[in-house]
Parts: structure tokens; C-alpha cells; sequence
């Protein structure tokens, strides 16, 4: 990888990248660690990236989760982030914010659920390329998102209702 | 699930909304690449404490026994064999002092 393509590689996905990172740990330094160890491992090893599998925005964004998730199994040993059964607390509308609610709703959800919620609802990214960044099947990936939206409806349910919608109803 | 869920749920999302990247990023990826040249010529390495200790420690060894050695006089190594064959009468000279003890035989005593 030559320096021009590296460094239009890293204009033309920090941000999504960064993005993914910030709403996966909730904090700016924590995502700009990740990024910048993502990037170098780009450097280090171009050859990983093989065009014929996937997007570079799946193979980077399948890096980030990577790192992500090693932080997060270093930071909580004993937890599993495949444990989908563990549900979100209701918000608590009187002390947060409605983007600090939706911050911390999504935030509450198990990792695997969580990293399906925001490629799909904030990155706007197709499930087949959700599926190749987390090296999951793509019914896996359905099965999360499923299961990720239901938890946070739950959570959300106040603010849901607040907006005219009877939640639990359907 | 109806659709006017998933869109309710996806407008309600879409209220946090996260920062892009900060510019000091661009420096921590883009200033730490280097080649391999110019790490050679400018890089630097994390050295863990007890690696670092027992390094500086085996280099003041290494010193000082150096340093001895060559304060020791130099033992001239003996000569081969070839060169002892080679020598010349003028080496030998004659004795200053000479005293000489006189063992009588047992024949003398009779």
C-alpha cells in the first residue's frame, strides 16, 4: 500500500470508524486509541485486506470491533459478549437527556447485539456488509439486530410513548 | 414488528449523534508511520525497566573487565619450538662466581 492510498484509506474512514468506536465505549479517548491501532495494523499489513472479500470499510470496521472486543473481554474477564438473554434498564427520563438516554440505552446492550444497532440504525450500512465486518452469518446478524432493537424499545419505551405511540401494544 | 416501529425507533436513534473524528487523530496515524530507514535513523523503542537495568548492568560489567585487562602486565608467550632449536653460543657466558663443592669419592676414604 503506497502512501497516497494509505492516506485516502484514512481520510475516507476515520469517521466511521471513530464513530463506531465512541458509540461502542462511549469515550473519545478510548475510540481514538482503537482507530489510530486500526490504522497502524492497516500499515503494518496491507496484505490483509483482501478487495475480493469485502469493502475496505468492512475489513476495517471488522479490525475495530476486533479491538474492541479485546478491550472489552480485558475490562470484564468474566462477562460474555455473546450473552444475548441480559436486557437494558427502562431510562430514567427525569435525570438524562433524550440523546443521553438513547446514548446509554444503546450502550446497555450486550456487545455483539450492540455492534449490529449501530452499523445498521447509525451507519445506515447493509446487513450483508454488517455480516463481513463482524465475520458473522448474515442470519446471525438479522437475529442481533432483532433482538438488539427489542431490548431497546424496552429501554426506550418513555420516549417512545412520549411521541404519541403506545408502546407493547403490537 | 410493524414498520412504523422500526422507523420510530430508528428517528429516536438517530437524536444522539456522535462526534467525528478529531484532527489530533490525523497526527497519531499519519505522524507514526515511518519507513523503515527513517526509523532506523530517528526511531525510538520501549524498553521494559528490568531489560533495561540488566542491560546497563551487563555493559559496566563488560567495562570493568575490560578495563582490568588491560591494566595486566603482558606474560610473554613461550617460544615454539622452532624457535628454540635456533640459538647461538654467544648466549653462553661465563660464570662470575663459581662455587664449587668437591664430593670425595668412596675410594678416596680408604
Amino acid at each position: 500500500m503506497t502512501d497516497p492510498e494509505f492516506r485516502s484509506a484514512f481520510h475516507g474512514h476515520k469517521d466511521v470508524l471513530y464513530r463506531f468506536a465512541y458509540r461502542m465505549t462511549g469515550s473519545a479517548a478510548a475510540a481514538e486509541d482503537v482507530v489510530q491501532d486500526c490504522f497502524l495494523a492497516l500499515w503494518r499489513n496491507p496484505a490483509a485486506y483482501d478487495p475480493g472479500r469485502g469493502t475496505l470499510r468492512a475489513f476495517l470496521l471488522g479490525v475495530t470491533r476486533n479491538l474492541l472486543l479485546k478491550r472489552w473481554r480485558r475490562e470484564r474477564p468474566h462477562d460474555d459478549p455473546g450473552d444475548d438473554t441480559r436486557l437494558c434498564p427502562p431510562a430514567d427520563l427525569e435525570v438524562r437527556e433524550r440523546a443521553e438516554a438513547v446514548a446509554h440505552a444503546v450502550q446497555s446492550l450486550p456487545p455483539l447485539q450492540r455492534e449490529a444497532v449501530i452499523l445498521a440504525e447509525f451507519e445506515d450500512m447493509p446487513l450483508e456488509e454488517i455480516a463481513r465486518a463482524t465475520g458473522a452469518e448474515l442470519a446471525a446478524v438479522k437475529s442481533r439486530l432483532h433482538r438488539g432493537r427489542q431490548n431497546l424499545r424496552r429501554c426506550l419505551a418513555p420516549l417512545l410513548e412520549s411521541k404519541g405511540e403506545t408502546y407493547g401494544t403490537r | 414488528m410493524e414498520p412504523d416501529d422500526d422507523l420510530q425507533l430508528h428517528e429516536l436513534l438517530r437524536e444522539w449523534e456522535a462526534p467525528n473524528a478529531l484532527p489530533s487523530l490525523d497526527g497519531r496515524v499519519l505522524g507514526r508511520r515511518v519507513s523503515w530507514w527513517r526509523f532506523l535513523l530517528t526511531g525510538q523503542i520501549r524498553v521494559p525497566v528490568p531489560v533495561g537495568l540488566a542491560a546497563m548492568a551487563a555493559l559496566i560489567a563488560m567495562g570493568v573487565l575490560l578495563a582490568r585487562d588491560r591494566g595486566r602486565v603482558a606474560v610473554p608467550a613461550p617460544a615454539p619450538e622452532s624457535a628454540r632449536a635456533i640459538f647461538n653460543l654467544k648466549d653462553f657466558q661465563p660464570v662470575e662466581n663459581a662455587r664449587v663443592r668437591v664430593i670425595r669419592s668412596a675410594c678416596a676414604n680408604r
